[in-house]
């Protein structure tokens, strides 16, 4: 599951090694960034909210017990901070975000445009899933990992996020098609 | 499934390499099958497309972990460990943990005790009043030596440090150990750490203590050293000449029970000749049944006494000797020497008389003094005389009983006679009990009580000669129901108390008691009990009193009564006469369903009792069968009582959950508040 090594890093992190904590920022901060931004859909926030994740992590390390938990501990973390701006941002984002999309009506922000609402319209773990496999690529058994989610159930989740989100942007799908 | 149904799930898998070859084929082979699926292949294609491509936009650039790290670097200052931070780092040790949470508990169980009061405080006061009571014990064990130690009782530790000193001291004193090391290995183990550490520090002074002790061990082993020779000395051979020059007075007393007196006494006297001894005196006496009984003191030579007394033995049996040796040694030497002196006073005061004073006072005076000295003297021969002879002679006190000595001489037969009489008038019976008075019969008693309830009975006292007993006793019975009649007969030995075989036997006036009473108080002859059941109590308890006036019987008293389950009882009490009472008992049948009969019969002994007459009480209950099921017991009752205890026990438990609360809500409160104090200045700072 865990290389030794890796498994170290996280050991010495949940013991206060700093070093060992900045090494783990450096390699982990991007899956982090994907859930946010996921959850989010903005890379504003979510850069802010990764770095609220990561000294929220540091401060609370203690808790953690077992090395192998490490990484879905922080992106749980990370999880629940997107949520918290996300619920706060709330009332301001419905005149926000038209406005700077309609800044730039090109065609491909139609598209753009469309693909975002159908993202914000799916359940917010799909969007973390698919973010996180977009973004970084990561194989199924890692996200569910990260995700707190069970075995094998993440095909069904990205099978149905894309046929949903194939659905609604079937319109402008076809017009793009050749 | 087949993949049909899954095909965005598919799809989905194949466009991110996650299918394992076998799916992999599988979807190719259906998707060369199914048209729609190939639609939904190029569609999803297409969307994963344009989502890599957006999400690619989207993508943070290079710079973005810098950022991190240095916005990170920002928040968290690289100050090393602060004193909350060493508490967060031990906070994690399992440890720790563990020891908060038990001394939390502990804290709570002490809190515990102390609201309600009930552990520790009668734990500690047991536990000292022990202690106390060993050191006491401790200290008187060691009489008192360490009773007067100011020391004592202070405080419990020192209490028991004490103890546990006395408790070494003892074991210095009984064992005799002397080095100061062996002293600390004496406290007992369980006296602890700290005990023993006092120990330690006592023991430098213990030596001291134990030099001051030992001085007068070590003199009572020299005393008891220099003991075993006195005994060896009486057991010299010197022993037999003082035994000589002692004067002893021996004595011995026996007791015999011989055929004949006088032979006894003739066989006396030729053994003590024989023995060189004579017989001081003789007497004897002659029983009321012609036995004689007597004592012979004899006085034999010391020497001889032994050989004496084993002659003695075999005149009869032989019921008691007692021997015994006065050694009058002391005072008889005392008393000579007393003489000699009283001697040498004599022949002064002599020898003043020859010189012949003028003075008529001081010869009347010596002459006084002289004659008190004499009688002295005289008195003081006269002792030792007196113990001469009882030395030279030893005294045997033989007490001589012939057989059968106690023998009756003759046998009054004393005749009491107890007559109870029943009758409806006793003052009847009393008046003509007292005309049986006759120069042969004659009342030693009578009396007529009346109470105050109106009753009336009697008691007659009379003293019958013995030919005219029988008439009168039987006229006596005539005269009412007899209820009992006893006839104590009691052979009264005269001067003697054994059996004899040819006493005379005479006899004595016969005492005749009687008492007369009423016949309501007559105990019934016979006593039945039983029950009747029925639907109609109160009138079938009136027809069985018709019932019972019909069969001669008189109701004694009746009740009745209704119980909460509605059950009604009659309880009636009958007396009838014995003759009726079959009768009755039949009719009794078409009263109701008859239960429960038992019969109860006092079979008087002694007396001859008018059966017919006597009566027989019936109790007789009379109960209707009310509620099957009474209130108290059934379902519902059990039911209810079982909600009640249910509903008790939640109470206690919900009591019980109360006080674990009461102990724990401030505890609680107090480590969450400071929980979150600290978090609050944990966030502050960073």
């Amino acid at each position: 599951m865990m290389d030794a090594n890796e498994r170290e890093v996280y050991r010495a992190a949940i013991h206060g090694d700093r070093e060992a904590f900045e090494m783990i920022i450096r390699t982990q901060s991007r899956p982090l960034f994907a859930i946010a931004y996921g959850i989010l859909q903005n890379r504003e926030e979510a850069e802010d909210a990764v770095q609220d994740t990561l000294v929220k992590a540091w401060k609370s390390h203690w808790r953690v017990r077992d090395p192998e938990k490490f990484p879905a501990w922080l992106c749980m973390i990370a999880r629940h901070r997107a949520r918290d701006v996300f619920r706060k941002r709330r009332p301001v984002s419905i005149s926000e975000i038209p406005e700077t999309v309609e800044s730039e009506p090109t065609d491909t922000t139609i598209i753009d445009r469309q693909l975002h609402s159908a993202l914000a319209s799916l359940p917010e773990i799909h969007r973390a899933a698919i973010s996180l496999r977009y973004f970084e690529e990561i194989d199924y058994a890692t996200i569910e990992n990260r995700l707190g989610l069970s075995n094998g159930s993440l095909r069904g989740i990205l099978g149905r996020a894309l046929a949903t989100m194939r659905k609604q942007l079937k319109p402008a799908l076809a017009s793009e098609q050749p | 499934m087949t993949i049909h149904d899954e095909i965005d799930n598919y799809l989905a898998a194949d466009l991110h390499n996650e299918l394992s070859e076998d799916e992999q084929n599988a979807l190719h082979s259906h998707l060369v099958e199914c048209a729609d699926c190939r639609k939904i292949h190029q569609e999803t294609k297409i969307m994963n497309k344009v989502l890599e491509e957006k999400f690619t936009n989207e993508k943070p650039d290079s710079a973005f972990e810098q950022r991190l790290l240095a916005g990170f670097r920002n928040r968290i200052s690289n100050r090393p460990g602060t004193i909350a931070k060493f508490i967060v780092d031990l906070m994690r040790l399992r440890a720790t943990q563990i020891a908060a949470v038990a001394a939390v508990l502990l804290a709570l169980v002490q809190v515990g005790r102390l609201i309600t009061g009930e552990g520790p405080r009668s734990l500690r006061n047991r536990e000292y009043d022990v202690r106390e009571e060993f050191a006491q014990r401790s200290a008187s064990i060691s009489h008192g030596r360490n009773a007067s130690d100011p020391k004592a009782k202070k405080t419990e530790q020192e209490g028991g440090a004490n103890f546990a000193d006395t408790y070494r001291k003892d074991d210095i004193t009984r064992l005799g150990v002397r080095t100061p090391t062996d002293l600390i290995l004496k406290v007992p183990a369980s006296a602890g750490a700290g005990r023993s550490q006092y120990a330690t520090k006592n023991a430098a002074t213990a030596p001291a203590q134990e030099k001051g002790e030992s001085t007068p061990e070590n003199d009572d082993e020299k005393m008891v050293a220099a003991a075993p020779p006195e005994p060896q000395t009486e057991a010299s051979p010197a022993a037999a000449a003082v035994l000589g020059n002692r004067k002893l007075i021996r004595n011995a007393t026996v007791e015999l029970e011989i055929v004949s007196f006088d032979q006894a006494v003739q066989k006396i006297t030729a053994f003590a000749s024989e023995e060189k001894g004579y017989i001081a005196t003789t007497s004897s006496e002659k029983q009321e049944n012609g036995k004689l009984k007597g004592e012979i003191v004899v006085k034999v030579l010391p020497e001889n006494l032994d050989r004496f007394l084993q002659k003695i033995r075999g005149l009869g049996e032989l019921k008691n000797q007692t021997l015994g040796t006065d050694d009058i040694t002391k005072s008889y030497f005392d008393t000579e020497a007393r003489l000699k002196n009283a001697r040498m006073m004599e022949s002064r005061l002599i020898d003043m008389l020859k010189k012949k004073s003028d003075d008529i006072n001081d010869l009347l005076q010596v002459e006084k003094e002289l004659g008190r000295v004499r009688e002295q003297i005289e008195q003081m021969q006269g002792e030792l005389k007196f113990w001469d002879s009882q030395v030279q002679f030893a005294t045997v006190t033989i007490s001589l009983a012939e057989k059968d000595l106690e023998a009756a001489a003759k046998y009054l037969l004393k005749e009491r006679a107890q007559l109870a009489l029943y009758t409806p008038e006793v003052e009847k019976v009393y008046n003509d009990l007292k005309g049986l008075a006759s120069p042969k019969v004659q009342i030693t008693n009578a009396q007529l009580d009346r109470d105050n309830t109106g009753r009336v009975s009697a008691k007659v006292s009379m003293l019958i000669a013995p030919e005219e007993s029988e008439g009168v006793i039987a006229k006596a019975k005539a005269m009412g129901r007899v209820e009992n009649f006893q006839v104590q007969t009691e052979r009264v030995a005269q001067g003697g108390e054994e059996m004899s075989e040819n006493a005379t036997t005479k006899r004595d006036k016969v005492e005749l008691n009687i008492t007369i009473s009423r016949d309501e108080q007559e105990q019934a002859f016979q006593e039945t009990s039983l029950r009747i059941r029925t639907s109609s109590v109160d009138e079938k308890a009136k027809k069985l009193r018709d019932l019972a006036e019909k069969q001669n019987g008189r109701v004694r008293n009746s009740s009745f009564s209704r119980d909460p389950d509605g059950r009604e009882y009659a309880n009636v009490s009958l007396r009838v006469p014995m003759k009726n009472y079959n009768a009755l008992m039949q009719s009794l049948d078409s009263l109701g369903k008859v239960e429960n009969v038992s019969v109860q019969r006092q079979d008087r002994s002694g007396g001859q009792i008018d059966e017919a007459n006597a009566p027989a009480d019936l109790s007789i209950q009379v109960y209707s069968q009310g509620n099957i099921v009474s209130s108290d017991t059934g379902l519902i009752a059990t039911l209810r009582r079982t909600i009640a205890q249910s509903a008790g026990a939640i109470m206690w438990s919900l009591r019980m959950i109360g006080v674990a609360i009461a102990f724990l809500a401030p505890w609680i409160a107090a480590i969450v508040g400071g929980i979150w104090i600290l978090r609050r200045i944990r966030n502050r700072r960073s």
